[in-house]
């Protein structure tokens, strides 16, 4: 059996033991049924109930002239669908990346399992590749069903409410193909920098917290208008963040020794 | 070859503890090696160097040849570890759990099932099998952290207090299984304890160590040259029992030949032979703080 096959059990099971944690999964479930089911119903309900709300109404008018749809309704909706939900949506990643990397690395350090894996005939190398290797695709798991559950959520309402749907845009690629991999990454990547002092779990998980603050910077640009993303600089930022996701993969890959684990 | 090579091995810690100060012994295989001493001595740092989860600060050590600090995933390969914070998931049964790490160790599917259902029988958790591990008492545990170090069929067993939390019998099937295990298949056992009358019972060679120093090695015989330069008989002749010093087993029938020469009955002669606990104590500082 090759070194391929021994990484695979060792992400097998960690993604059975990630998901068969009630806790930590509620935790992973929590975020995304807020931000991708609660959130946009209530914005959907709110365009709905109170078109000509006046605030919505500023809103809309600050929009170049391009996007500006036939009715009011459409314009908002696709304002919040494309430019502010995928900015939301980006801590979902980054929330459920640093709940499974810190569960994978500072728990198993933390009830003294983390020992016993570093003596399988694996390097540590191999070890840290695969753990980060099955956060990275539970972190995506959740991502990319939480884009679903948004999507039908979202559209059924939009067809009970409105009678029409809207699909959603072309943001959504750079989203989920690049932005949302890459921020999962790179909060995988400070957990398990964090995870060498971290004595618990929920110690290594205040790191993410610093991630968490750009992305509602970005947030609030989107919903004041001060700055809207359109695909090609949602591209940009994203190989940015692919980029800095690689360099500080492997800087972390190379600090990763067993001393600096078990001390 | 070798089973096990320790040369001139320290370990400093960053924070300046030494913990391993100039180590050198050796291990052959089949051979049973305790190697003891009080908690913190470095038996467990010992340990984790000869796996390649320390490094050392001086010397180096080998493992059939291998270098633990270059080759540590090969010495894991023919290597079995059991360590009080090597420890298994909780979440998982006890049989999952071995399946599990015979994956890990390249053991196939139905191979590794099989693996890890004989072991279980072997130290008798068959009935446990489906539990999980948090419902395990720390005897049972440790039983199944034994079994994991044995899926694989390791050449050589790194073991660090196995038989802490064990009750009487089970400690005493731990033992021998050990010992069957050095002299059927000739795997060598790096056994780690400061359970003396434990370690008389089933390893061949010692080492004792105290604040990372080795005071002493060999056989129980050489060490009791070591400590004691003579030994004592005791010999009882009727209504009195006496205690007379001799320099070895030899001078024995000379001493009963003279009482029986001179009309005396004997009715019963025993060596008095210093165990393990007790050669240690004169060996250690500990011992001598005792004889004053």
């Amino acid at each position: 059996m090759n070194d391929r096959k021994k990484m695979a059990a060792i992400i097998r099971k960690d993604l059975r033991m990630l998901s068969a944690n009630r806790r930590l999964f509620a935790a992973l479930l929590c975020v995304p049924v807020i931000l991708a089911v609660l959130l946009p119903s209530i914005f959907v309900g709110t365009i709905y109930a109170v078109p000509d709300d006046p605030d919505i109404y500023k809103l809309v008018e600050m929009l170049p002239e391009a996007m500006q749809a036939e009715s009011l309704e459409r314009t908002a909706l696709q304002l919040i669908m494309n430019y502010v939900f995928p900015a939301f949506f980006l801590m979902i990643p980054i929330m459920a990346s640093s709940v499974t990397a810190a569960s994978s690395f500072v728990g198993e350090k933390e009830k003294s399992t983390l020992e016993t894996l570093l003596y399988c005939p694996l390097s540590v190398r191999q070890i840290f590749q695969a753990k980060v290797l099955a956060s990275f695709l539970l972190s995506m798991a959740v991502s990319l069903g939480s884009f679903l559950l948004m999507a039908v959520v979202l559209e059924g309402e939009l067809f009970i409410l409105m009678g029409w749907i809207m699909l959603p845009g072309a943001n959504w690629i750079a989203v989920l193909l690049l932005l949302s991999p890459a921020v999962s990454l790179i909060a995988v990547t400070v957990i398990v920098r964090g995870s060498a002092k971290a004595q618990s779990v929920e110690e290594s998980q205040q790191g993410a917290v610093f991630l968490i603050m750009p992305v509602l910077l970005l947030v609030v640009g989107q919903f004041t208008g001060v700055l809207l993303l359109d695909i090609r600089i949602m591209l940009g930022i994203g190989l940015v963040c692919a980029l800095l996701a690689w360099v500080l993969i492997r800087k972390a890959a190379e600090k990763f020794n067993c001393e600096m684990l078990l001390m | 070859m070798e089973a096990v090579v320790l040369d001139n091995l320290s370990k400093t810690y960053p924070g300046g503890k030494r913990a391993v100060q100039s180590v050198s012994l050796s291990l052959a295989p089949g051979e049973v090696f305790g190697f003891l001493g009080p908690n913190g001595a470095g038996k467990t740092s010992t340990v984790k160097m000869l796996n390649g989860i320390l490094k050392p600060t001086e010397g180096g050590c080998r493992v059939f040849g291998y270098d633990p600090v270059k080759e540590p995933e090969k010495v894991h390969m023919i290597s079995g570890i059991v360590t009080e914070h090597a420890r298994m998931y909780d979440a998982m049964s006890g049989q999952d759990n071995l399946i599990f790490y015979a994956e890990v160790f390249g053991i196939s599917g139905e191979e590794g099932k099989r693996r890890a259902r004989e072991l279980l029988e072997q130290m008798e958790l068959t009935e446990a099998a489906e539990r999980k591990l948090s419902a395990y008492s720390t005897g049972m545990r440790q039983r199944l952290s034994l079994a994991r170090a044995l899926l694989h069929h390791p050449r050589v067993l790194f073991l660090d207090e196995p038989t802490s939390g064990l009750d009487p019998e089970s400690a005493q099937n731990v033992n021998r299984m050990i010992r069957s295990l050095a002299e059927k298949e000739g795997i060598a056992v790096f056994l780690c304890t400061h359970q003396l009358r434990y370690a008389q019972e089933i390893c061949t060679r010692y080492g004792l160590i105290e604040e990372g120093r080795l005071l002493a090695e060999g056989t129980l015989e050489e060490l009791r040259g070591k400590a004691f330069t003579e030994s004592s008989v005791r010999i009882r002749t009727g209504q009195e029992t006496m205690r007379l010093s001799i320099r070895s087993e030899k001078d024995i029938p000379g001493i009963v030949k003279q009482m029986v020469e001179s009309g005396k009955d004997v009715y019963a002669v025993e060596e008095e032979v210093p165990t393990l606990e007790e050669i240690y104590f004169a060996l250690t500082e500990g011992g001598k703080k005792q004889d004053e």
